[in-house]
């Protein structure tokens, strides 16, 4: 059976409660009568055999491209560079798919005598990677053939003597990215493209990008005007990536893209209920959800929290595609769009989402408040082409238990930036043009970033522009069973009730509102009319 | 007259230090502290005169004798039974409304000539508080021959006192002697465009917070707070940064941009002015303060013991704050008395605000728990109101009598 | 009485069996030992459930203790459904619990062992315990036979994975010796892919003439999957499994990288080991030795 597309369920009295993600652990809500939930497409299938699919794709590449083969000769300077543990999420199921690609560009290389051949983990400003993280993303095979010689590097945006100014876009923007990359006679980059906003120039310029260079697309008035993040047409962000793109094009850099899409197998299968339609639930499904809340409401947070953060998901490749960089996101984001798009007629007053434990930014870490409102306004608020779902002036109701608690050592300016910055404004403007140079080029966050496993300084300043523009179109945002400190703090309305919020929520829009519920995870993208 | 007596009593101390160590302001309960109908002290000289509190506020180093965690540091230079009682605003005999200046220096004490301190007006740290035609104490209050503030009356030398501008309240009266303190702690080291942190925002802190703001000159001004109303009162007070005491380090560290080390900083503020005394404040003040930097002790210290390696090592200077005197001339400033500084920076902070609420005497045990978790419960400054009671106190003193 | 006594010190026809007489042709009896030991019970219901349980408890527990395997490659046969013949180098009688132990689950309850048939089913016992406990099956070593290839086939078409040691023996060194056809003709024969497999560290745990069990440090690689090409023949086929596994016990002396680097070069190490003195390749046997790495841990950063 093929899988089925997704599609718009509008509720009525006969409608099953409906399952809204919250952090670690679930609820079943009952939304109002005549409320819309927009419901994902069923996962596609997975290539037959990938490491085949693989191998073709570096043969047959796309665009103006030669076969990956033919750009690989003995004596070459070669840079593989490949996504970082913010994607995918979950972290999947060994072997990742970074580890299939990059063996077999490897085995290329090996069979083209290259010998100067380095990895590199294009962090951008994200934390270093584990040695378990980089050994489950590349395997252990390439780990150990790699770490110990020094040969797999993590980008390190701050490092003096790594870094090379490529000089400037026509728009001024600056472009400054790893030396060891930009001295490369090849650079492959390999991308997991989970969602629309990943990928193309994007992989490059910003992924192996200095601070210097990523606030010219990183700020406040880029990502209001990125309408939405997830739509390469009509996001400045993206505009700004691929003019840094080609610049770095004009450079004389090469750079061989393979991107690959995964398919929405998000959970392994004794989870299968969490996506599946509820009406469909078999009477395993109804037991495991009930064990599972059940068991979960007397697991301490933590416990839950590391339970949670070993799930690997059985994300399947749906499709891999390499050569030049524009060429291969345009096939990528075919496949993307088929994956994830779901036609959605009209706006709504309330948009509703169950936020779950993981974000890309709190793999093996915690979910704090700052990565909430990330996740919330910032990723799933985007989560569609043409207008919002929400309409301007509507309201966003998310359901996450928003503890107010931070990993110290991975999210050390987060700390600070939500009990100085947050605790004085919540204005993304304000906050940028008071706040973010002095994070950003603090010596601390900078020690922690480089050496530690710490994000950069200025990377909740991030986390709060994605949310900018949801932020600037929203009238209201609603946190049902959070913090109330915590949501407080960050300008939102706590509630404790789903029915709670949609009664603040009609206080904001008006009586009779429109609901929607945005069904995801797994993902989707809804395409609105 | 009523008043509220301290007698000495080592069985009493040492139940008073048990109780208090359970619950802090409990050792009035069970301490050496009753309640009692006294005659009224007599005039010791020629310019002494009688004051009739009322207000007499509860101040911190009360509620440490209170619970008999105070120093034995203290015991020569008091003298028992004594009325306790330093923040007063009272009446003289004609109606005058006047604040006292508590310390007992030379010329109360008719020693003459004065000694250094006191020839030079820094009446704090008068070398003669044991001496002279008065029994020992430091100040009115800790004296038995002057009566305290806790009490219907109490008599003061023309030189302890400071008429009352008519623009005051009497809550904005009674918070000028612990204003003066906070004056005097702000004012020790110099502070003009340094980064400033104040530990706790008590009555001390807060007071000293507005002295800091407006006569320091402080470039940036942090104040650590543990009770959300003390992080608001505060800010109103002129903080550039409320924090709570476990994010004071993370909070310096930002404002510093040093490094750290293990949780420990290499670099910190300037000043560190404490405002609570205890072995876990000073620490945290030798914590934040940078090499070289200075820490100011202003709240009374109780005995504790601390290791003082970071100080050694980062050559910190350790400076005590005691009450005032008169303050070192400084931009656009000339010498001036502690206490007039002080009328200025209650009027002009509005610092009266500050008194949070009031107990007859009768009251005085729930007076005093409430003193010590004042900032638990949104407090600040807990006083005596002995305004109703004059009459009350007078008629029972003489039934009593007779 | 002495005659009687005589008669039962030396005894002879009838009380012992009649001489056949040298110039008539002799019949050979069918052996039900060797390679004509039938098996089959082995695989049965019960059997397979004791053997499982078996393996899965006291073998792994075993392994895990005298060996400390250190097991990589599964990920190349993740997607590789039984059965599959498994072609190893073989240097110990460690070698086979080990490598039944690293087995996926779906291999590991449904797998035979090719094993010699003079030296395993040369007693009824012993081929009965071989039978049980590991599901061994009778070759020959020195040349096919009908049967026992018969018997392999057989297997492998009803669904059963064949672990096999194509070296004919265990190595008399640790170095391995040249492959022979065995694996390459059934893969031919069945069109089922080999996994080549390497084994590191078994020589010193019970090398061929020991005694006794040093308990040590071993490493089991699992390489891809491989088939014979169009119009391979088996000979190179074998040989192409013999490099395979040499690649694999480069990987894991040096690096996958090195390993593969020297592939494509041509300059992969023999597995047989260096063509020199017998110290020289014990020297050099040594420096494969399975090691531990230290791990790295985060440091405390915390405020």
């Amino acid at each position: 059976m093929s899988p089925r597309p997704g599609f718009v369920l509008e509720t009525d009295r006969a409608t099953p409660p409906t399952l809204f993600w919250h952090g670690e652990g679930w609820r079943l809500e009952r939304l109002p009568p005549g409320s819309r939930i927009v419901y994902p497409p069923e996962p596609m299938e997975a290539v037959a055999d990938p490491d085949e699919a693989v191998r073709q794709a570096l043969a047959h590449p796309l665009g103006d491209s030669e076969p990956l083969a033919d750009l690989l000769r003995p004596g070459m300077r070669l840079t593989i560079a490949f996504d970082d543990v913010s994607l995918p999420l979950p972290p999947m199921r060994p072997p990742d798919v970074r580890q299939r690609v990059i063996e077999a560009v490897l085995e290329l290389a090996a069979a083209a005598g290259v010998d100067d051949v380095v990895l590199m983990a294009a962090l951008s400003l994200h934390r270093r990677m584990t040695e378990a993280e980089l050994r489950h993303a590349l395997g252990h095979r390439v780990y150990e053939a790699f770490a110990p010689h020094g040969l797999l590097l993590q980008h390190d945006a701050e490092d003096p003597d790594g870094l090379v100014h490529l000089g400037c876009t026509d728009a001024g923007e600056d472009v400054e990215i790893n030396k060891r990359a930009a001295t490369s006679d090849l650079i492959v980059y390999v991308n997991i493209n989970l969602v629309a906003m990943d990928g193309g120039h994007k992989s490059v310029a910003t992924g192996l990008a200095s601070y210097r260079s990523l606030r010219h697309h990183h700020n406040v008035r880029t990502l209001q005007h990125s309408r939405s993040l997830m739509d390469e047409h009509r996001s400045e962000l993206h505009t700004s990536n691929w003019r840094m793109g080609r610049h770095i094009a004009a450079s004389g850099i090469k750079v061989f893209q393979i991107e690959t899409t995964l398919n929405t197998d998000t959970f392994p299968s004794q989870f299968a209920f969490l996506q599946r339609r509820e009406w469909e639930w078999s009477g395993r499904d109804r037991a495991t959800y009930l064990a599972t809340s059940a068991s979960l409401a007397r697991t301490p947070a933590r416990l839950a929290r590391s339970i949670f953060h070993s799930i690997r998901s059985p994300h399947a490749l749906t499709s891999v595609q390499a050569g030049e960089v524009e060429a291969v996101h345009a096939r990528t984001l075919e496949h993307v769009h088929r994956q994830h798009v779901v036609p959605v007629e009209g706006q709504t007053d309330i948009l509703t989402m169950g936020l779950p434990y993981i974000c890309p930014y709190n793999v093996n870490s915690i979910m704090n408040p700052v990565l909430v409102m990330c996740l919330g306004l910032g990723y799933f608020f985007n989560l569609y082409r043409g207008k919002p779902l929400v309409r301007a002036g509507g309201v966003v109701i998310m359901s996450h238990p928003t503890p107010w608690e931070f990993h110290p050592v991975h999210h050390p300016s987060y700390i600070d930036f939500f009990d100085q910055v947050l605790a004085e404004t919540t204005d993304p403007l304000e906050i940028e043009a008071k706040f973010e140079e002095s994070f950003a080029t603090d010596p601390w966050y900078v020690h922690l970033y480089r050496t530690s496993y710490a994000y950069h300084g200025v990377h909740p300043f991030y986390m709060w522009y994605w949310g900018a523009h949801a932020l600037q179109h929203l009238g209201a945002v609603i946190v049902v069973g959070g913090d109330v400190a915590a949501v407080r703090r960050m300008g939102f309305k706590p509630a404790s009730t789903l029915r709670d919020a949609l009664e603040m929520a009609a206080d904001v829009v008006g009586p009779d509102p429109s609901v929607t519920h945005i069904h995801a995870p797994p993902l989707l993208l809804a395409d609105v009319e | 007259m009523r008043a509220l007596l301290f007698e000495r009593s080592l069985a009493k101390v040492a139940a008073s230090r048990l109780a208090g160590s359970v619950v802090p302001g409990r050792g009035a309960r069970f301490g050496p502290l009753r309640l009692a109908s006294l005659s009224e002290p007599e005039p010791p000289g020629p310019d002494w005169m009688r004051v009739r509190p009322k207000l007499a506020g509860i101040c911190g180093s009360d509620l440490a004798t209170l619970d008999g965690h105070g120093s034995r540091y203290f015991e020569p230079l008091v003298s028992f039974p004594f009325v306790p009682g330093h923040e007063v605003v009272g009446e003289l005999d004609d109606g005058a409304r006047v604040v006292l200046e508590p310390v007992l220096g030379c010329q109360a004490r008719g020693v003459h000539p004065p000694c250094p301190a006191c020839a030079q007006g820094d009446t704090g740290d008068c070398e003669r508080v044991a001496f002279g035609h008065l029994r020992p104490g430091l100040q009115t209050g800790y004296c038995a021959d002057t009566g305290g503030g806790w009490s219907t009356a109490f008599v003061a030398h023309r030189s302890q006192l400071h008429p009352v501008p008519d623009s005051f309240s009497d809550r904005d009266a009674v918070m000028v002697e612990p204003t003066a303190c906070a004056v005097h702690g702000a004012l020790r080291v110099p502070t003009e465009g340094a980064l400033v942190v104040v530990i706790g925002a008590g009555t001390l802190g807060l007071c000293t917070v507005a002295a800091v703001r407006r006569l320091g000159l402080p470039g940036t001004l942090v104040v650590v707070a543990k009770h959300p109303e003390q992080r608001r009162l505060a800010t109103e007070l002129g903080a550039d940064l409320v924090v709570e005491p476990q994010g004071a380090r993370r909070a310096v560290r930002l404002q510093t941009r040093s490094l750290a080390v293990d949780g420990r900083l290499t670099g910190g503020a300037d000043v560190v002015i404490d405002c609570v005394g205890s072995a876990r404040s000073l620490a945290d003040a030798l914590a934040v303060v940078r090499p070289r930097g200075q820490v100011v002790l202003l709240g009374m210290p109780e005995p504790f013991r601390t290791d003082l390696t970071p100080l050694w090592h980062r050559e910190v200077a350790l400076v005590g704050a005691y009450a005032y005197g008169s303050e070192p001339p400084a931009a656009g400033r000339a010498r001036a008395r502690t206490f007039a500084l002080a009328f200025e920076l209650v009027a002009d902070a509005g610092l009266g605000r500050l008194v949070s609420a009031t107990y007859p005497l009768e009251r005085y045990r729930e007076a005093v728990e409430h003193a010590a978790s004042a900032g638990r419960q949104g407090g600040v400054k807990v006083a005596f109101d002995l305004r109703g009671q004059r009459a009350t106190g007078e008629r029972r003193a003489r039934g009593a009598g007779a | 009485m002495n005659r009687l006594l005589r008669r039962a010190v030396q005894p002879g026809f009838p009380w012992t069996a009649p001489q056949w007489p040298p110039s008539l042709p002799r019949p050979l009896p069918p052996s039900s030992l060797g390679a004509g030991y039938d098996t089959e019970w082995a695989r049965r219901e019960p059997v397979r459930v004791a053997r499982a349980v078996l393996m899965d408890s006291v073998a792994r527990g075993a392994v895990k203790v005298l060996a400390s395997p250190r097991v990589s490659g599964l990920d190349r046969i993740a997607g590789l459904e039984a059965p599959a013949i498994f072609a190893a180098n073989h240097a110990s009688h460690v070698d086979t619990p080990l490598l039944l132990t690293a087995l996926p689950a779906r291999f590991r309850h449904r797998s035979a062992v090719a094993a010699a048939a003079d030296y395993f089913f040369d007693r009824r016992w012993k081929a009965a315990l071989w039978a049980f406990a590991i599901n061994a099956i009778p070759v020959e070593r020195a040349r096919v036979t009908r049967r026992s290839i018969g018997q392999a086939v057989g297997l492998l078409n009803e669904g059963w994975s064949l672990l096999i040691y194509p070296e004919g023996g265990r190595s008399p060194d640790g170095w391995a010796q040249a492959f022979r056809g065995g694996a390459a003709y059934l893969s031919v024969h069945t069109g089922l892919p080999v996994v080549p497999v390497h084994v590191e560290g078994t020589h010193r745990i019970l090398p061929r003439q020991g005694r006794r069990i040093r308990p040590g440090h071993t490493r089991v690689t699992f390489g891809a999957p491989i088939r014979a090409h169009q119009g391979e023949d088996t000979r190179a086929f074998a040989s192409r499994i013999e490099t395979a596994v040499a690649v694999l016990a480069d990987e894991g002396a040096t690096d996958w990288w090195a390993a593969r680097r020297r592939a494509a070069q041509g300059t992969t190490p023999r597995l047989t080991g260096p063509r020199a003195g017998s110290w020289r390749r014990a020297w050099e046997l040594e420096d494969r030795s399975p090691g531990r790495r230290a791990q790295e841990r985060p440091g405390s950063w915390a405020l």
